[in-house]
């Protein structure tokens, strides 16, 4: 059953991928075209993903209900609770897809962003991308088994790095509420996929997927040639704009997998808080110090070529923005990180990575 | 995830905002890009980014190719978007029809132009788009959302107490499951609530004024200041004049309407205006006034006001509503004076019952005609043609009435619409007149002449069906003559 599995996961991890990707090409098309139909070119691929995820989850399921061991029974239902979580977030997709439709026909965006179903449909992307994530988590019997599932944790964090862009931006990279929200999220995903993957790092290969498959996007969005056709057009485009220069997450993952797998005597210890305090720890200390001085590099005219797309030079053609600000860190909106806003993310990065710990010693996900 | 990440990085501020007709956003134009007539509809979006329609009609045959062009004025036309290119309709040779996405609501100037062996045109035509309603959800549609949140709230329920029931935790671990659901739609229901809230906030809708009546033995003056709870778009200290006037304000005598004076108060400060009554009926009045600000946006303020009799019984009896029809308007020129102690020139008003038909008896013996024939439908793009006659049957020599070969006004019984045209559409003057400069394109005038001698039109599409009262204003004579009509708008089958 595990063989016949094989080609199903490998579907199911190319869909995961896809999931973040197509909303990065989303983000693009918007921002430099700004004319987005329900059915236009990155919704389609983005509504293909989610339901070739289900559609793999559904597989898994009937495998599992054939073979009758294993997973999280539903009635005479089988199947790894990951592709249970696959199959509620692709109907909570449906479901939010058919609020969101009516939603921006009534009220667009006016009413504002973060409007209930586009709430409901980022809880239902990450549904797949995390359920396909622990679904491969569950099963590394082999080492190809074991990179997918890493694999797989790099898509959730690219879909974490969805949903934060807008500050995420190098320009926010001082800001307190940059590193609140990175130390809530990235440390769960890295931890867990630290403490639970049967590799050498799984953390470190989960946070190069995920530059890559951002980075993908950086270096192939800007080869397509686009100009916007809606108006105010603040910023003049002639190709699709790159997003944001994915964050160096292989750093605190280094580390990561240092504390929790590279040192044979702590090996499997992933319970407790004080595995908890040093990854927190670890985490935010090399993240911060990553991160402020690589966004500086961003903001400079060094980084301002077709592999970094930095400089401050790319900008959604919607955005008024005077020509200091492109290059400048922006405190209006959150004040710089200080030794206060330091010792919550701290805090917030030690209880993300005890939740990443708990996660990663699950009996479904070590199954 | 549509939008999201896109308009994270904006800053779209939420400000009400105010149109210049109550109930009628849809935009009509007629006139010329270059030597071309043209005659063009806009129907903006409710809802934002949201596709604009719009209709151009142009007779001409040579003209090869038509693009639309909408800029946020906000913005200037070098952050305009591509043109573009419209599209004759199948069977309609002389109509083009384009689309364009509109990426926010607020004033915008959407140019035309034409290409043709005569060397083609543009043409600037002033536009607001704003949402004007509160959506409400499809029944089916909310019953088939609330199944499908059931089905997902019991399947995280299910699943989560199924993956817990080999630790012996699964009763509490669904039942916490369940209290996660609930919370989830309580949030989310709340957070719609109040977005519902916020947007209906910023509806584009009138503006309410407070209007006072100020009189003593002569004279009655009516005062208009915002209201205290109007928003800050409200100030009036960046007026622009339109047709010549700071401001075009219209009584309606509730509740037969049987009073209508267009008048044109003067500003006193940037927080109010004043202006000299004329001798109407006493009674309740619904008052409409117009303004265009300096940025091209205009609105619509309304308040309802009580205008006591007017002083001296010569003048009550005139001013008493019967069978004979009264059209006034002052004879010697006092425009624009600095102080409310004479009406302006261009004042008009009028009394008398509506007399049901096409003809509508003027003062002096003469008569309007309303000469459209064709039915009038909700929606449908129309051309209201009037003509006026004097005593002795013959058609009057119109003069122009503030530039205008004439005026109209409009309302829907029930106040859901109303509306001010003049030949050239429902735009503002000034504010074309403002695009135009900017943009370095024609001042969108009306075409030089009506359509025969005593006739004058407008180009409309009534947006609602119902019953309609229209009052048409003219100038023969020096004399401002108003005629009345109903009529009865059907519903687009």
């Amino acid at each position: 059953m595990m063989r016949a599995r094989m080609p199903t996961e490998a579907v199911l991890l190319v869909a995961a991928i896809a999931v973040p990707l197509t909303l990065f090409w989303d983000f693009s098309w918007e921002s430099t075209i700004g004319v987005d139909a329900f059915f236009g070119p990155p919704h389609a691929a983005n509504y293909a993903a989610v339901a070739l995820a289900a559609a793999a989850a559904l597989r898994i399921v009937a495998l599992a209900t054939q073979s009758g061991v294993g997973g999280v029974a539903l009635g005479r239902v089988r199947a790894p609770l990951g592709a249970w979580i696959v199959l509620w977030g692709g109907l909570a997709f449906v479901t939010a897809l058919l609020f969101d439709r009516w939603w921006q026909a009534s009220y667009g965006l006016a009413a504002g962003i973060w409007h209930p179903p586009q709430i409901a449909k980022a809880l239902a992307y990450f549904a797949v991308v995390a359920g396909a994530w622990l679904t491969l988590l569950a099963h590394q019997d082999t080492p190809s088994r074991a990179r997918r599932a890493a694999l797989a944790g790099g898509a959730l964090l690219a879909m974490i790095s969805v949903v934060t862009t807008a500050q995420s931006f190098a320009n926010r990279q001082h800001s307190e509420l940059f590193y609140l929200l990175a130390c809530a999220s990235y440390p769960l995903v890295l931890t867990a996929q630290s403490a639970a993957g049967r590799m050498r790092a799984p953390a470190t290969l989960a946070a190069l997927g995920y530059l890559a498959f951002v980075g993908s996007m950086v270096w192939l969005l800007p080869r397509f040639a686009a100009t916007p056709q809606a108006g105010p057009v603040y910023n003049a485009l002639d190709h699709l704009l790159p997003p944001p220069f994915p964050l160096l997450l292989v750093v605190p993952a280094l580390a990561l997998d240092g504390l929790l797998h590279g040192i044979p005597s702590r090996a499997g210890s992933t319970g407790g808080w004080a595995s908890a305090l040093e990854c927190g720890c670890a985490f935010f200390a090399l993240f911060a110090v990553t991160q402020w001085l690589f966004s500086a590099f961003l903001l400079s005219p060094v980084a301002d070529d077709w592999f970094f797309a930095g400089g401050g030079r790319h900008w959604p053609f919607f955005l008024r923005i005077d020509p200091t600000a492109r290059t400048a860190y922006w405190g209006f909106m959150s004040p710089d990180l200080g030794l206060v806003s330091g010792a919550v993310a701290v805090l917030v990065a030690i209880v993300a990575a005890r939740a990443g710990l708990w996660l990663g010693a699950l009996r479904e996900v070590r199954a | 995830m549509r939008s999201a990440l896109l308009l994270a990085c904006a800053c779209l501020c939420a400000v009400s905002s105010a149109s210049a007709h109550v109930g009628s956003p849809n935009v009509f134009f007629e006139g010329r890009a270059g030597v071309h007539p043209l005659r063009v509809v806009i129907r903006p979006p409710q809802t934002f980014p949201g596709l604009a329609q719009a209709d151009i009609r142009v007779s001409d045959g040579d003209v090869t190719a038509v693009a639309v062009q909408p800029a946020f004025l906000d913005a200037g036309a070098e952050a305009a978007p591509p043109p573009s290119a419209a599209t004759r309709v199948a069977g309609d040779p002389q109509l083009w029809n384009a689309t364009f996405w509109l990426l926010r609501r607020g004033s915008y100037g959407v140019e035309i132009r034409l290409e043709s062996a005569r060397g083609g045109g543009r043409v600037a035509v002033p536009l607001q788009a704003a949402a004007l309603a509160r959506p409400v959800m499809p029944p089916a549609l909310g019953v088939t959302l609330v199944a499908l949140g059931i089905v997902l709230c019991a399947f995280a329920v299910g699943l989560v107490a199924a993956a817990a029931r080999d630790s012996g935790r699964g009763r509490r671990a669904g039942a916490l499951m369940a209290l996660v659901c609930g919370a989830a739609v309580y949030g989310g229901n709340y957070r719609w609530q109040q977005m519902d809230r916020d947007f209906a906030n910023a509806l584009s809708k009138p503006l309410p004024v407070t209007s006072v009546v100020r009189g003593d033995a002569a004279q009655n003056v009516l005062q208009l200041s915002p209201a205290h709870d109007a928003p800050a778009s409200a100030a009036w200290d960046t007026l622009v004049t339109d047709h010549g006037k700071l401001m075009h304000l219209f009584l309606v005598r509730e509740p037969d309407f049987d009073a209508f004076a267009h008048l044109h108060p003067v500003r006193r400060d940037p927080a109010s205006f004043e202006g000299m009554l004329p001798p109407l009926p006493g009674g309740t009045y619904q008052l409409y006034a117009e303004v265009t600000h300096e940025d091209g946006s205009s609105e619509t303020l309304v308040s309802r006001v009580n205008l006591p009799p007017p002083v001296g019984a010569a003048l009550q009896a005139a001013a008493t509503p019967g069978s004979s029809v009264l059209c006034l308007s002052p004879t010697t020129a006092a425009a624009n004076g600095a102080a409310p102690t004479a009406l302006d020139y261009d004042d008009s008003w009028h009394t008398g019952l509506s007399v049901p038909g096409a003809r509508a008896p003027l003062m002096g013996g003469g008569h309007m005609e309303l000469r459209t024939t064709d039915a009038l439908v909700a929606d449908r793009d129309t051309t209201l043609r009037f003509a006026a006659f004097g005593a002795d049957g013959a058609p009057l020599a119109l003069e122009p009435y503030m530039g205008m070969e004439g005026h109209l006004a409009l309302r829907r019984s029930d106040g859901a619409v109303f509306t001010h045209l003049h030949p050239a559409g429902s735009i503002s003057m000034a504010a074309a007149e403002m695009l135009a400069k900017r943009d370095g394109t024609v001042s969108p005038m009306p075409l030089a002449r009506g359509p025969a001698p005593g006739e004058v039109a407008f180009p409309y599409a009534f947006p609602q069906p119902g019953q309609y009262r229209m009052w048409v204003q003219v100038r023969s004579g020096g004399r401002v003559l108003t005629g009345v009509f109903d009529v009865d708008v059907r519903a687009r089958s």
